[in-house]
């Protein structure tokens, strides 16, 4: 334990003395944050072009409609249920809330109301947005009508409809990515300390291998925690980025998910001889990664065939995770699913890891 | 005294290439132990299969009484070692790295004291990464010590170094010596091995080829001195070979080195066939024969850094 302390305390002071890596670790995420919360500050909330049509004249039609109407996410265009449906089927709406003749008959008469909802499955920051705000809103009458819409695929998860902005997307991407970086760039300075014999002088001293191996990992979960909570402090008194779930569960895939991009950087190290090979090697990694994970694009922009590719990034499921413990936003995959895939990704890369690690 | 470090039969192959071929032999106790040879003779891996940081193929090496194989966590705790070229901890001091070496141990020398010994006083709080080459070689040294060891293991001490750094690596070493403690060092420089070694043993293409102190090593295969000497043109070997008391003649890059069991009949004989070649001699000197040319005579090339 002592030496195991000692090892720590060598990193910390190698660590704060690299000026470089203290700009990647702490400085380069806020900058990221600070960045993307200028260009999408205030007026730039993400709003959704929602067609609704009206087919029922009772009152309390009338007052969902103008429910619908008071949602600061929704630009509402007003319109009959074929001209919407054509228009969300030329992309010029997102989504398509038909209240159907006869809603309020039916609930006057004990039954259930219809309203209709019309989206693109496929656009995931619809689903992911927008029809959370909408069960939201549905659900306010719901809970004094009785009975929800039908149309509806909603999500397993209980949703908060409060204004989701871009940086609120956003943050939790940065995190996820700053992580990654830290993890995966662990590589480096495992093969400089493999070249420049660290590794090995340390192998002739009674050190045990364990011990140097857990120590460097304790110390890089500790940096984790610390970016975490300066990257959640920044944007929460710049940019009011709430912070509405659990810690406990927050913390937790912070460090899972850590400790998969460290064992993907032991196991990138495992395949790079100098540091001068291994650099190019980490890039041609983490820049799929951060761009084909939907951290920071919304995933359908990017062409179909490219989908498989972000279904298997590690860091689409480590940022929808964080995304939804920080500002509850619907799931694209479920905590299980995005703790399995974390989960899978750090027994993969630790067996590869093991099967060609080398320490000279 | 009795073998502090014992290796039998030791093999080592990369591929096809036999780095370590079937090498044996002892070290006693308070001895200083060299192995001299050429870049890629064999040495660095021998050496590093004896301090248990690299697995042999076949054979046995027992170090301090211990099979380095069962126990190698117990030999390490009570060896120090040198590597070549570390450059350890870039952002820590001097002071720290001795410091955080030093936990790694049960017993431990100070950091002051080690400080003292490598002469590093100045540069204490230097980071590793703003020392000169021979600092931080004199760091390595240092480290190696750091848990005061039974057997010091240099690789290539002073490789690289200038003279300065040099006398500054062996002062360690003598003091280790004096200390009664056990050195096993390799080196390709022949007047380190001359000037520190007890016993020498010579290595080439992983085979050793001869073992003994290295006096006798040169007495054992010179009774004849060397006469050095340059040369303006091309010389007729045979012709040099034929005057009186020259039993060998080694040309290489107009520097011929002719060994002469006679001194007195060798020189004036050479003069009289310069004198009747049109020759012109410059830079002649005689001196005993050394381990470089025990070298030559046993592997028929010179050793090159």
């Amino acid at each position: 334990m002592r030496i195991f302390l000692r090892l720590i305390a060598a990193q910390y002071k190698q660590f704060i003395r690299e000026k470089a890596a203290l700009f990647w670790t702490f400085a380069f995420p806020i900058i990221f944050i600070l960045l993307f919360g200028a260009v999408f500050s205030g007026e730039e909330d993400i709003t959704f072009s929602v067609g609704l049509a009206v087919e029922d004249n009772s009152s309390v039609a009338q007052n969902l409609s103008a429910a619908l109407q008071q949602v600061d996410a929704f630009e509402i265009t007003i319109g009959e249920r074929q001209g919407e449906l054509q228009a969300l089927e030329d992309g010029d709406r997102r989504a398509v809330i038909v209240v159907a003749d006869g809603f309020g008959e039916s609930i006057a008469g004990g039954g259930q109301g219809n309203v209709d909802v019309y989206y693109d499955p496929s656009q995931t920051t619809t689903a992911q947005v927008l029809v959370p705000i909408i069960r939201q809103v549905l659900d306010g009458f719901d809970r004094a009508l009785g009975q929800a819409p039908s149309y509806i695929r909603v999500n397993e998860e209980t949703l908060q409809a409060h204004d989701l902005r871009s940086i609120d997307y956003l943050t939790p991407g940065i995190l996820a990515m700053a992580l990654m970086q830290l993890g995966i760039f662990a590589a480096v300075d495992i093969v400089i300390e493999r070249e420049n014999r660290v590794l090995k002088r340390l192998g002739a001293t009674p050190l045990k291998r364990s011990t140097l191996i857990f120590s460097t990992v304790a110390f890089r979960l500790i940096v984790a925690v610390l970016q975490a909570a300066l990257i959640l402090l920044v944007a929460r008194l710049v940019f009011d980025v709430p912070m509405l779930g659990n810690w406990f569960v927050l913390i937790g895939f912070v460090l899972l998910g850590t400790l998969a991009f460290l064992a993907m950087g032991y196991m990138l190290s495992a395949f790079a001889k100098t540091e001068r090979t291994a650099m190019p090697l980490l890039m041609s990694i983490q820049f799929p990664m951060m761009f084909l994970s939907g951290i920071f694009f919304p995933v359908e922009m990017m062409p179909s065939f490219m989908r498989p590719i972000m279904d298997v990034m590690p860091l689409t499921y480590l940022g929808d995770a964080l995304r939804q413990v920080m500002v509850e936003s619907s799931a694209i995959h479920s905590q299980v699913m995005n703790l399995g895939v974390l989960a899978g990704w750090l027994v993969v890369c630790l067996i590869v890891a093991v099967r060609f690690f080398r320490w000279e | 005294m009795s073998a502090v470090i014992e290796v039998k039969n030791l093999r080592k192959a990369y591929g096809d290439i036999k780095a370590v071929d079937d090498v044996s032999f002892n070290v006693a106790e308070g001895e200083i132990f060299g192995m001299l040879g050429p870049n890629g003779a064999g040495k660095t891996t021998t050496m590093e299969i004896v301090e248990g940081i690299r697995a042999a193929d076949s054979g046995s090496v027992r170090v301090l009484g211990l099979n380095i194989k069962r126990h190698p966590s117990k030999v390490k705790a009570r060896i120090g070692v040198q590597l070549q070229t570390t450059a350890l901890y870039p952002r820590l001091t001097v002071k720290e790295v001795l410091s955080l070496f030093g936990s790694f141990f049960p017993r431990r020398v100070s950091a002051d004291r080690l400080i003292n010994l490598a002469g590093l006083e100045d540069s204490r709080n230097k980071r590793c990464i703003n020392l000169s080459g021979g600092q931080q070689q004199r760091l390595s040294v240092a480290l190696a010590l750091v848990n005061n060891p039974r057997i010091l293991f240099l690789d290539e001490p002073t490789t690289g170094l200038d003279p300065q750094s040099r006398r500054n690596v062996w002062g360690i070493i003598d003091h280790v010596r004096k200390k009664g403690r056990t050195i096993f060092l390799t080196t390709h420089y022949m007047e380190e091995a001359e000037r520190l070694c007890d016993r020498v043993a010579i290595i080439d293409y992983g085979k050793i080829i001869a073992t003994d102190r290295p006096e006798r090593l040169v007495a054992q295969h010179f009774q004849e001195e060397a006469i050095e000497f340059e040369l303006d043109q091309q010389v007729d070997i045979e012709g040099l070979r034929s005057v009186a008391g020259v039993t060998n003649v080694i040309v290489e890059d107009g520097k011929v080195t002719a060994y002469s069991s006679s001194v007195t009949h060798t020189i004036s004989a050479l003069m009289d066939y310069a004198k009747s070649k049109g020759i012109e001699l410059t830079n002649l000197y005689v001196r005993r024969a050394t381990l470089e040319d025990v070298f030559i005579k046993l592997t028929g090339r010179r050793i090159r850094e």
